[in-house]
């Protein structure tokens, strides 16, 4: 159901004004003049107006400046067509179900389909009910309706998911489904902890959360990561319990058995498990465990063997020796082969002898030093950055600011100055950013420890993804024409902080040297719910693209922890959401308004009102 | 004896000395042949029992012969030709309509003061060319009628009578113009001032009786400047002057109907009375009297 909704509802008192012409009809009409007249004779011969037909033509009148007074005030209250079921009356039960993989733990989902139903069955029988399941994406399974009958049905219908939860996006689509309505919202779910998103979802404050929890396994076991290391495939197995446990990886490639390794895990800890793939070049490689005590989906993890993948990535520093570049070289040849990276170092002047065949296959080029850079070399590294490739800028202290200002003119408007050595920690901005996928948010980021930084100045258009502990830039993040520049604000080199000696180095530096290159490069490994259509919401290998790219979809290694939160932490959660529910209502509204423009609509419809009008008005005289 | 706004008596205030100068050089010639004792200017078929010498003017080809004065040829051996101030026994009957629609003016002149003046101006030249002048005025029926008379009192009698006019009711030409067609025993010259605001058909009929009869013919067509463009803007209830109903009417709408059956009936009018013999002028009552007067003389004199 669609309904009329308006962003400025207080301009509707302006619609009042249309009360004024129709007053004057009734008790101010203006009784023509009279005129003696001699020569009546010719006149009765002309096409007098008959009162009858004088007189509709006066309400006509009067209803196109009814209508252009309406639709001024209707123009100024900024209207728009929300897509929920605004405008109806009664109260609503709608049930959120939880999919996520944190239920495909052993009897888990049958249970949460068995509590959907009961709530519909004792649902208020004034309420009309809704049914929407939620993973990485909320869907409408059963609309806002009387009909519990197909509410049931589309909730036995449900089918368990391998995605991610995210309660905010499923508040707020609950909620949006309200539209104006009164009611309740009942959360299916198994309360997992890491199921807050980032989303900021608003719940009206005449909704209320209620939640039927739904028991998970108290321990498990998952595959928390798969990579190609120097001909090795490596698999990181985590155990989410609080005893240690055994357990077989075994490696496949395309459903051919590769071979099995046995880790032990210590409570809470993980391992890694490494095969070597032999004489392997491509392939879908797996690795799985079987666990099943714990959730189902995560025991299962897949990768894509494709030596085209590797990105290849140069570091320019000031004179070309290893040690300069020595920490981002180890960092990346770690992983090297598909998926993995091809580092190449090279000294600033060295650079600037480089024709541009030279950097023809380059993804990234890491700016780690800058000194002896000519202007050729200048100009190279805006054609690099102007032709949609990555840029890694790094504020250590072999990098003049100055050169890279001048020599990227026009291209990037990030800018930095040197400041005072200050105690500093990092963490980031956006959690959601792709670089900082791995972590989960802070994570092990925070215990980097910087003794020296620079002070980041970036542009409007720039977006700072992550700061210092004084709020200053640490990431920046620009855009070229078509390619990506990140501004680091420190070095990587072990110099002015202990980033390269911190666990979070390695996937921090590969996930930013990816996401630089993914324009080039595109991603080969995506979780349950990245990718459109139906082929991104199974764990598995799939073709992607016109040409068929291989890319692996996993399940998202934060569904795997099965830690959860109690009933009051979850309630909680959603009461901070109240104070900001209007604000963000009224910023969806706003969007919404904006998009569909209908105040154009009606400006222009009181303009032809008013010309039909002026028309009708000559005609009456 | 009332005065004008001039101090002039009233009874002559319509006699403006301008317009009565300049009628003074012009001359009034009846196209048809008229009963008359005098002869003169008209073509009558009395020769004139008294003649007053005017002026001498130089003999041209095509002079009569018999007006050349040889006693001023035998002196200057040149020839010149004697002109008369004629006197004719010509009956002109001013026919003036004060039926309701004639009170209507829209610039301060009404069209049955803007007839007065005409027919006071006409009244006046008839006097002075020794015409028997006979002053009618009606509505639906005669109102007030002065029998024909060249008297110099007799002037002031209609002046009198056109100072002194009283609005009628409702317009019917037809019915007078038959009555007096009847009453007219001698051939002469009628001269209608009206609006002219009833049946064509009627008007053209009762003007025929008087063609039929022998009589010169002359109808002024007085009409307002409001009557001839229709001038209004606002919506308005029109109320009949005469019959005092009202119609709505919005200008911008009826303003081409109205001003196209306005000219029609014009168009009518000249059309059938052309034909029937019968001049026809239109008169815009906001044109200055002398010239509408002297438009219509010119056009007689050259039509001679």
């Amino acid at each position: 159901m669609f309904g009329l909704s308006f962003l400025s509802p207080l301009f509707l008192i302006g619609a009042a004004a249309a009360a004024v012409p129709i007053a004057i009809h009734l008790f101010y009409r203006r009784a023509e003049p009279v005129i003696e007249f001699a020569a009546m004779r010719y006149l009765r011969q002309a096409p007098v107006e008959q009162s009858r037909r004088r007189r509709l033509r006066e309400l006509l009148l009067l209803a196109l400046r009814v209508a252009a007074l309406t639709l001024l005030a209707c123009a100024f209250a900024r209207p728009y067509v929300s897509g929920s079921a605004a405008g109806l009356n009664g109260a609503a039960t709608i049930v959120l179900v939880d999919t996520s993989a944190s239920v495909s733990g052993p009897g888990q989902f049958d249970r949460a389909r068995e509590r959907a139903t009961d709530v519909i069955r004792q649902a208020p029988p004034t309420h009309a009910v809704a049914a929407l399941s939620f993973g990485p994406a909320t869907d409408v399974i059963a609309s806002l309706s009387q009909d519990r009958a197909g509410a049931l049905a589309a909730v036995t219908r449900l089918k368990q998911g391998a995605g991610a939860t995210r309660y905010n996006a499923a508040l707020q689509r609950a909620a949006e489904e309200f539209g104006g309505r009164s009611g309740r919202i009942v959360v299916v779910t198994d309360l997992q902890e890491s199921g807050w998103d980032a989303v900021d979802g608003g719940v009206p404050e005449n909704v209320s959360v209620e939640v039927e929890a739904i028991d998970g396994p108290a321990t498990n076991l998952a595959v928390t990561s798969l990579r190609i290391e120097g001909g090795d495939a490596v698999a990181v197995v985590q155990n989410y319990s609080p005893r240690p446990a055994a357990e077989q990886v075994l490696f496949a490639v395309d459903d051919r058995r590769l071979g099995a390794v046995a880790v032990t895990l210590q409570p809470g800890g993980n391992a890694e498990a490494r095969l070597s793939l032999g004489s392997l070049e491509s392939g879908a490689l797996s690795a799985s465990i079987g666990d099943r005590e714990g959730y189902l989906a995560d025991n299962v993890r897949y990768a894509v063997v494709d030596p085209e993948s590797a990105i290849s990535v140069l570091a320019l520093t000031a004179s070309g020796r290893p040690s300069e570049s020595l920490y981002l070289e180890r960092a990346l040849t770690v992983v090297d082969g598909a998926g993995g990276f091809r580092f190449k170092a090279v000294s600033a002047s060295g650079f600037s002898s480089l024709d541009s065949r030279a950097l023809a296959d380059v993804d990234v080029i890491a700016v780690l030093g800058t000194r002896g850079l000519e202007q050729r070399g200048r100009e190279r590294l805006v054609e690099f950055a102007r032709s949609g490739r990555g840029l890694l800028l790094t504020a250590g202290p072999d990098v003049e600011p100055a050169v890279l200002k001048q020599a990227l003119s026009g291209v990037v408007s990030t800018s930095w100055r040197a400041r005072n050595a200050t105690p500093l920690a990092f963490t980031p901005d956006d959690a959601r950013h792709p670089v900082f996928r791995p972590f989960g948010g802070a994570g092990t980021l925070g215990n980097v420890s910087f003794t020296r930084a620079a002070l980041i100045e970036p542009p409007a258009s720039a977006k700072v993804i992550a700061r210092y502990s004084d709020g200053t830039p640490a990431l920046v993040e620009e855009r070229t024409d078509r390619g990506r520049v990140l501004v680091f604000g420190s070095d990587l080199n072990y110099g002015w902080n202990d980033f390269p000696l911190q666990p979070a180095f390695l996937p921090f530096v590969h996930e930013a040297l990816r996401y630089l290159a993914s324009p080039q490069n595109a991603r080969a490994d995506y979780v349950v719910g990245e990718l459109a259509g139906s082929a991104g919401l199974t764990p598995g290998v799939v073709n992607v693209g016109a040409a068929g790219r291989r890319v692996a979809v996993n399940v998202d290694a934060r569904e795997a922890d099965p830690r959860r939160m109690t009933v009051d932490a979850f309630q909680s959660g959603i009461s901070r959401l109240h104070a900001s529910a209007l604000q963000e209502a009224r910023a969806a509204a706003s969007q919404q308004e904006d998009q569909q423009s209908l105040w154009r609509y009606g400006l222009l419809l009181m303009v032809i009102s008013l010309a039909a009008e002026g028309l009708l008005g000559r005609r009456l005289g | 004896m009332k005065t004008g706004e001039s101090g002039r008596p009233s009874e002559l205030r319509f006699l403006d000395p301008a317009v009565l100068a300049r009628l003074g050089t012009l001359e009034l010639k009846a196209r048809t042949v008229v009963e008359g004792f005098l002869s003169g200017l008209h073509r009558s078929p009395f020769k004139g029992f008294s003649v007053e010498f005017a002026e001498y003017r130089q003999y041209l080809p095509g002079d009569d012969l018999s007006t050349i004065d040889w006693k001023v040829y035998a002196r200057s051996d040149r020839y010149y030709v004697k002109k008369f101030e004629e006197e004719t026994n010509l009956d002109c009957y001013l026919l003036l309509d004060v039926s309701a629609s004639m009170g209507y003016g829209s610039r301060g002149v009404t069209k049955l003061r803007y007839g007065s003046m005409l027919a006071a101006s006409l009244a006046y030249l008839m006097n002075r060319q020794r015409d028997a002048v006979a002053l009618t005025t009606f509505d639906d029926t005669i109102t007030a009628m002065l029998p024909p008379s060249a008297r110099p009192s007799h002037l002031r009698s209609i002046l009198v009578t056109l100072d002194t006019l009283v609005l009628g009711k409702r317009t019917d030409v037809s019915k007078p113009l038959h009555l007096l067609a009847d009453g007219i025993s001698k051939r002469g010259l009628v001269v209608l001032i009206s609006d002219l605001l009833d049946e064509p058909e009627r008007v053209v009929d009762g003007l025929r009786h008087f063609r039929f009869r022998g009589s010169d013919v002359i109808v002024f067509h007085l009409l307002d400047p409001a009557e001839l463009t229709f001038p209004f803007e606002r919506a308005a209830r029109f109320r009949d002057i005469e019959l005092g109903d009202e119609l709505m009417a919005v200008p911008a709408v009826v303003r081409q109907p109205y001003l196209d059956a306005l000219h029609q009936a014009i168009d009518g009018y000249k059309q059938e009375l052309g034909s029937a013999g019968i001049d026809y002028q239109l008169m815009d009552t906001s044109t200055p009297l002398e010239f509408a007067l002297m438009s219509y003389l010119s056009t007689r004199g050259r039509a001679r």
